[in-house]
């Protein structure tokens, strides 16, 4: 029943070309990462991985003395720190040039990269009929008006996944012909955590790569399945494309700067924006405020999917759809 | 013929805004193979009518039935015996003509083959591969007519279908559309500001006046209310006065004069016209057009 109107919904988002500029500018990106990383990997041939991790653990501890740091970003600093001293303890190179590596580099890109990537087609997907005027046609139909804002969502959440798995699936291809391709079971540590001033190591676990890509991956597939029920939301409160999209935008860039730079305004947690870079929280990194544990953030991105979603359907199916 | 359901029955259709009522208790029926003519100037509440009669406007009182559904309760039942064009032919220009229909057809579940049916009927065939950016208004209007067809509804709904139709297209759908009145018993309801289009496709005319029905009839009804005599002449001054003598109301435009007069009169004031050496160049009797009478009517607005 709702599945001719996916595949409309697919034919107009392809149509559009929208998916089209998501991969290129992915293309784009990616090459330019691997670019660096390839320098880097030349340039590090004869050099010791170990005392340029050293040197980086002793930048980050020279920085925090000095003090005068933004909170939020000193405590990234500890965090990086503790994590890389782990590392260097257990003889493994952390951050090595190689494929799987960067394919996993990636998820934790991805947490800020792609949210933006989604609302370029999420935010336009039921404004643009709107401003173009195919609601009148779209809605006189035979077909119930949650049928077809389901069919919308699916799309989207379709075409969210189908973006991270792109994005995944061209860094290894364009990393492999210049990194090192191997190394998919190399040793991987994941659960630090920062309790005040040190980093906890007990609940530290040694991972397969492969799989810690896989749990980063998912978890940021999840971040981007909320990310498109709040476009969508934004699509149907706004008649105009340029002003969702713009919106979306604006929310994501504003409330990550927010985050960052006021981390006394606690009531920020609340954002959803603080909690879209679960995989950076899973790899170690800490959240902005206190108190937003895996399972917060994974609830908190969860309540506003609902929410969003829930007006979206309580206005769309309501409203009278004017000239 | 036996009694049938009408195919469309709007009852008491009433909405309001903030304390503005656009459009105050219209009510019609259309009944099978009708073609029905909908006149309103601008901001009279047309379009806000025709929203309304396919669900795109909830109205604040009053209800529409569409082959005996009411569309609230039976939305998809009434809207499969629905074909329309609200305002333009607003379709996805990023897609073929073809695409379009496709997608249209997808939500209709109907198969492709209706693709070409209707494409023929609007003489579009062979324009279809063709993005929809490309095409005319004109061109536009016959692929919203085609996609209104899709699925062979009972009743059309059109607004404004001559738009952007150069004077053959406008004939050309004028046929198609008593063709499909005529042969498949489909309704057809019409909204235009050409009144001379409605006077020629419609069977039944309702002028609607800041949000009310003012007039409703058949088209033959309303036009032989009243007929003129129309003359062409050389001398009108000369011609008025032999009117007045004769007690005749008349107005006058440049060479022509338009008498109020019964037919039998005519030969008489002809004659008393020519022994006066007023020469007659034409004469005719004229119905009153639908647009004389829609300014008689809405007190003298025009149209669009």
């Amino acid at each position: 029943m709702l599945i001719p109107l996916i595949q409309n919904e697919t034919l107009k988002i392809i149509r559009r070309k929208r998916f089209a500029v998501v991969i290129a500018i992915l293309f784009v990106i990616l090459a330019l990462v691997t670019y660096s990383q390839y320098r880097r990997l030349r340039e590090q041939q004869n050099r010791n991985w170990r005392a340029e991790i050293q040197q980086r653990v002793a930048n980050f501890q020279n920085m925090m003395r000095r003090g005068r740091l933004n909170e939020s970003y000193a405590r990234g600093l500890r965090a990086e720190a503790g994590r890389l001293q782990f590392y260097l303890d257990h003889d493994i190179e952390p951050d090595k040039p190689t494929g799987p590596l960067f394919v996993r580099g990636f998820a934790n890109a991805s947490g800020w990269l792609l949210p933006l990537l989604v609302a370029m087609f999420g935010a336009d997907i039921v404004s643009a009929e709107n401003a173009e005027g195919t609601d009148k046609l779209l809605l006189t139909r035979p077909v119930r008006r949650w049928k077809i804002l389901t069919a919308k969502l699916l799309t989207l959440f379709m075409f969210a996944t189908l973006t991270l798995i792109c994005g995944a699936v061209i860094a290894y291809a364009i990393s492999s012909p210049f990194l090192p391709s191997g190394g998919w079971n190399a040793p991987t540590f994941v659960g630090f955590q920062l309790s005040g001033n040190s980093v906890s190591l007990d609940s530290v676990r040694q991972l397969p790569l492969w799989k810690d890509t896989m749990i980063a991956y998912g978890l940021q597939w999840y971040a981007l399945l909320a990310v498109a029920a709040i476009a969508l939301l934004l699509s149907v409160l706004f008649k105009s494309s340029a002003a969702a999209i713009g919106t979306m935008l604006a929310s994501l860039i504003g409330g990550t700067i927010l985050t960052r730079i006021s981390p006394d305004w606690t009531a920020g947690k609340y954002l959803f924006v603080s909690a879209l870079p679960l995989a950076d929280y899973y790899t170690g990194q800490p959240p902005p405020y206190d108190g937003m544990s895996m399972l917060f953030c994974i609830s908190l991105l969860g309540a506003w999917a609902i929410v969003a979603t829930t007006i979206s359907y309580a206005v769309f199916t309501r409203r009278d759809v004017f000239g | 013929m036996t009694e049938l359901t009408p195919t469309l029955t709007a009852s008491n259709l009433t909405k309001t805004i903030g304390h503005k009522t656009i459009v105050d208790s219209v009510s019609f029926e259309l009944q099978q193979g009708e073609i029905f003519g909908f006149l309103g100037p601008n901001g009279a509440g047309k379009t806000t009518t025709i929203r309304m009669l396919v669900g795109l406007i909830r109205p604040t009182a009053g209800s529409v039935r569409i082959c005996g559904y009411d569309i609230q309760q039976n939305f998809e039942d009434a809207m499969r015996c629905v074909g329309c064009i609200v305002e333009n032919p607003d379709l996805y220009r990023f897609m073929t003509g073809r695409e379009n229909l496709e997608h249209f057809a997808r939500m209709l579940r109907v198969s492709n083959s209706e693709i070409e049916r209707v494409a023929d009927a609007v003489s579009l065939a062979h324009r279809l591969e063709q993005r929809v950016g490309t095409y005319s208004l004109g061109m536009r209007q016959r692929l919203g007519i085609a996609q209104a067809l899709l699925g062979n509804p009972k009743l059309l709904i059109l607004d404004e279908p001559a738009n952007g139709l150069d004077p053959a297209g406008i004939r050309e759908i004028r046929e198609l559309l008593r063709r499909l009145a005529g042969e498949q018993q489909m309704s057809i309801f019409i909204s235009s500001h050409l009144l001379a289009e409605i006077e020629l496709t419609c069977d039944r005319v309702a002028i609607i006046h800041k949000g009310r029905i003012l007039r409703e009839g058949s088209v033959r009804d309303l036009i032989s209310s009243r007929r003129d005599m129309e003359l062409r002449v050389d001398d009108v001054p000369r011609a008025s006065v032999i009117a007045r003598e004769r007690n005749l109301t008349f107005r006058t435009d440049g060479d022509r004069i338009w008498l109020a007069m019964e037919e039998a009169d005519a030969p008489p004031l002809l004659s008393a016209l020519a022994e006066a050496g007023v020469k007659i160049f034409h004469a005719q009797r004229r119905a009153q057009s639908l647009e004389e009478m829609f300014l008689e009517a809405t007190g003298g607005e025009t149209v669009d």
